[in-house]
């Protein structure tokens, strides 16, 4: 391994991490204006212009705010779970493309931080290990209500990662590659959304329950569950969360734009790097939109949903993708 | 990587090793779920032991068969957690010596 | 180099993790110590180029059974303290029958291998797709097809039985 190559992972990673940790206060200022607008609001607009720094001040007070740890909580473990959202989250986004390969200096530069050739498969683990961080807070609390959020949300999670994984097979089955990059690649001529609309659907439903998002956030339902599983966390931990939540829905915006809609491509001379941004943002205000729309479902609702719905669903979607690609030849 | 740097008995020993933990845990604990993730661990042994020999031979069968074993360990703990749960509904306890009698 | 302080650093951490899963008193700890140690034998098992066992590894066991265990673990709230471990010679001798097969397992894996493959020297050459998703798909639907679909019943009367068990009444 040479210097070079350690420079260039070095500079990959920071500008991932950057970009997550700077993108997040970005998101939850639209989330914040885009609701207020839709709900005949105004939304932040004292701190900056436009309300921008709002986000910002919000993260200096969690900053200040004092660490409480509940009685009898679990010590170790009540340390432990947002350390563990959090990095789950960073993880996952380092399988995730952002554009085709550059040469810069005389070097092929991917953008992603790796290629590993079972990405897709790295993604759906870290996403499965991202579950603990959300049932862990609930039990080490030592309190109901976050107990109560944190056995709803593993239930929820466990179910909608299987209708989540098995929409994603139809893509391996076309492209022959677990490579985000490949199937990125594989994209430039046709968007897998659509021969893939209902994987596509499946997918992004199932998205919104991975990330524990209105109308699926069972899992901190303030009008049953107070808060659900961070009710006990405060300070620096209750800002953790928060920051793995919206980095969850970056990653997952990534990976639905990757596999479905096209990844970097676009028409027009607009660089892949700047199509791929665009993309995120509007698949952003999306996810926000959803929130904006639909009341929460009911607990069963949601698990029935899953598994009565979605789960034959996308296994129908993937038999009949199995029967189309064989006659094809 | 082209030389060996960690050989196969290296490998055999620490799957040696989780086993008879696995095994420590069966014979020693009380409690139902931790006898079952002692199992777990044994299942986990056998399987370093598979894919390390899988290596040394070249082979794959051995990745065929660590998948077979999660397979059935994902049968398994569906099945025991389910009597768990029933054994814990009527008798409000997980210590499998408390559960001695062949009825309901 | 590198690869034995990996190997040392994966097996350290399985090995203390695994005596914890065994000690600890609280069961949910037990659990969070068992995913510790699966997850460096998935470490190990991307150091024998079985990288689609090792994602299987964090998909199937880390991320699907052992939350199943995490979830049962708190819908039952076992947190009283019963007896850590079992009393009287009973385990005196657990310990006894352990030490017994770990022995045996030593000699096992230290005797000098027999067959025509031996188990000592050097690792046979690797093709290069050993341990890749791809070449794992066509040989499980090759030549091991037939206990593939087995499994699928055997999974599919493990999910029939658990449904039944798990129910709040047996009906009849």
């Amino acid at each position: 391994m040479d210097l070079a190559t350690i420079i260039e992972a070095v500079v990959k990673v920071l500008i991932v991490l950057g970009f997550v940790l700077m993108g997040v206060p970005l998101i939850v200022w639209m989330e914040r204006k885009v609701l207020g607008h839709m709900q005949d609001r105004i939304g932040p607009e004292r701190v900056g212009p436009f309300g921008l720094l709002q986000t910002i001040a919000d993260g200096m007070k969690l900053f200040f705010k004092e660490d409480m740890l509940p009685a009898q909580a679990d010590k170790v473990v009540f340390f432990l779970a947002p350390g563990l959202s959090i990095v789950t989250a960073l993880v996952a986004a380092t399988v995730v493309p952002w554009g085709d390969t550059v040469t810069l200096f005389g070097r092929e530069i991917g953008l992603r931080i790796t290629d590993v050739n079972i990405a897709l498969l790295f993604l759906l683990g870290t996403t499965s290990m991202g579950v603990y961080g959300i049932v862990l807070g609930g039990w080490a609390s030592n309190s109901k209500y976050p107990l109560l959020g944190g056995l709803r949300s593993s239930a929820q999670m466990i179910s909608y990662e299987l209708a989540q994984g098995i929409s994603l097979v139809p893509i391996v089955m076309i492209t022959g590659s677990l490579s985000l990059s490949q199937i990125g690649r594989a994209q430039e001529s046709m968007w897998f959304v659509v021969p893939q609309f209902f994987a596509f659907v499946i997918f992004v439903i199932c998205a919104v329950a991975e990330t524990n998002r209105a109308p699926f956030d069972l899992a901190e339902a303030e009008t049953e569950l107070v808060a659900g599983f961070h009710t006990e966390f405060s300070s620096m931990k209750f800002a953790l969360y928060f920051l793995s939540e919206y980095a969850n829905m970056m990653v997952v915006a990534g990976v639905a734009i990757t596999c479905f809609l096209g990844a970097w491509h676009g028409p027009g001379p607009i660089p892949g790097v700047l199509w791929f941004l665009i993309k995120l943002s509007l698949f952003l205000f999306f996810f926000i939109w959803l929130r904006a729309t639909f009341p929460r479902l009911r607990y069963d609702q949601l698990m029935g949903f899953g598994w009565k719905v979605l789960l034959p669903a996308s296994l129908l979607n993937m038999a009949v993708t199995a029967v189309v690609l064989v006659m094809k030849g | 990587m082209s030389t060996i740097a960690v050989p196969l008995a290296a490998y055999q020993i620490l799957a040696g090793a989780l086993f008879t933990i696995g095994v420590v845990g069966v014979l020693v604990r009380r409690s139902a779920l931790i006898v079952f993730m002692s199992i777990e661990l044994m299942l986990n042994a056998v399987n370093l032991s598979f894919v390390a020999f899988s290596r040394q031979h070249g082979s794959m069968d051995g990745h065929i068969f660590v998948f077979f074993v999660m397979a059935v360990a994902a049968a398994e703990v569906a099945i025991g957690l389910a009597i768990l749960i029933a054994i814990f509904r009527k008798r409000e306890t997980a210590n499998v010596d408390d559960v001695h009698l062949l009825k309901g | 180099m590198t690869e034995i302080i990996l190997f040392s650093l994966f097996a350290l951490t399985a090995v203390t993790c695994a005596l914890g899963v065994v000690f600890h008193k609280n069961p949910v700890h037990c659990a969070l110590l068992l995913v510790a140690v699966l997850l460096s034998l998935a470490g190990l098992f991307i150091m024998l180029h079985a990288q689609f066992i090792a994602a299987l590894q964090v998909i199937v066991y880390a991320g699907a059974i052992m939350v199943l265990f995490l979830f049962v673990l708190m819908l039952l709230n076992v947190r009283r303290h019963e007896d850590v471990l079992t009393p009287g010679a009973a385990k005196g001798f657990g310990f006894l029958f352990a030490l017994i097969v770990f022995v045996e397992l030593l000699w096992v894996a230290l005797s000098p291998g027999g067959g025509e493959q031996g188990s000592v020297g050097a690792p046979a050459a690797l093709p290069q797709e050993f341990g890749s998703p791809a070449a794992i798909g066509r040989i499980l639907y090759t030549t091991w097809l037939y206990p593939f679909e087995i499994t699928s019943i055997l999974l599919l009367v493990a999910v029939v039985g658990a449904v039944l068990l798990a129910r709040r009444k047996f009906v009849g």
